[in-house]
């Protein structure tokens, strides 16, 4: 990471929460509909960042071993298992399939 | 909660020192920052050959999820504005989960706290220990770590993704993302994912209306 995006994400992060607990927060109160289209935004954005390293290298489409280490994780995030064992199960079922293919 | 805290240090730490970060520069960025997921999404973005600005973008939309839960978190709080205010930056989501539970202001500061001590033990000691470990695994798709970025940031979206609108939001997003990669320079493609929202909001109000229409 660059310098420039250590400082710009440290704003990012600590910044937006400050402008959602007392500039945002009061004005959306009055706003129901802005305040649930404001609460989608990370499930739209963060799944755009997973769809992209799931099947994407280098700014084009790729298919390979990645993708079923995902859906492996989909599952077990649906059946609610712990972090630790989404984060592991993807990690073996993509390095398993890696070790019989390469 | 420390546990998996502790988990999503060790691998955040594992996948910046692979991206060709030193191990000081790694553990500072993740100490200051204190944001898997636009760590991540930045990651994400320069690795698919977007600029350092396009991948700061890219982690600045991501964020707006810790500004979402301050906004809920901080009208629950004791009155004034620093305890308020140092509450909000620790905002995640497991420590509002349990706090905005709470009944009166004070047991919703006094369990927001609580659940950010074992956070925070987690976090540290795992981003020491993801330290360590980046800098002795060597080839890491061999052990399929590019696979545990995406898996980590399904697991912190699963709570969203379980109610319907958020499902839409996410899958809509997802599409989005997926038609445009090839064709637009990275990091676009998930800054324009956020309209992956108003295609939520619509999909949810069309049966609605269809059943509160009288005739």
């Amino acid at each position: 990471m660059t310098t420039l995006s250590i400082v710009m994400l440290t704003i990012a992060a600590w910044g937006q929460r400050l402008v959602g607990a007392f500039l945002i927060g009061p004005w959306l109160e009055k706003r129901p509909t802005l305040a649930r289209a404001a609460g989608l935004i990370p499930a739209a954005v963060v799944m755009a960042v997973i769809v992209q390293l799931t099947v994407s290298s280098a700014g084009s489409l790729v298919i390979d071993e990645r993708l079923a280490g995902m859906a492996v994780a989909a599952v077990l995030v649906w059946r609610r298992a712990p972090f630790i064992v989404v984060v592991v199960a993807a990690a073996i079922v993509t390095a398993s399939l890696r070790a019989l293919t390469g | 909660m420390a546990i998996t805290f502790f988990s999503l240090g060790v691998t955040l730490q594992v996948l910046l020192i692979d991206n060709g970060a030193s191990s000081t520069r790694a553990f500072l960025a993740s100490f200051v920052i204190f944001s898997a997921t636009s760590q991540f999404a930045y990651l994400a973005v320069r690795e698919g050959g977007g600029s350092d600005w396009a991948a700061i973008a890219a982690g600045w939309v991501v964020a707006t999820r810790f500004g979402i839960l301050a906004v809920s978190l901080a009208p629950k709080l004791p009155e004034g504005f620093w305890r308020r205010a140092a509450a909000a930056v620790n905002a995640f989501d497991p420590n509002v989960a349990v706090a905005v539970q709470q009944e009166t202001p004070r047991q919703v500061e006094r369990e927001f706290w609580r659940t950010t001590a074992g956070m925070f033990l987690g976090w540290f000691s795992g981003l020491a220990v993801g330290t360590l470990l980046g800098n002795v695994l060597g080839d890491t798709q061999r052990f399929g770590l590019d696979a545990i970025f995406p898996a980590a940031l399904l697991a912190i979206i699963g709570n969203l993704l379980r109610q319907r609108d958020g499902c839409i939001a996410g899958i809509a997003g997802g599409i989005i993302c997926l038609i445009l990669l090839p064709f637009i320079p990275a990091g676009l493609p998930i800054i324009l994912s956020v309209f992956g929202v108003a295609i939520a909001l619509v999909a949810v109000r069309l049966p609605l209306q269809i059943q509160g229409d009288p005739s």
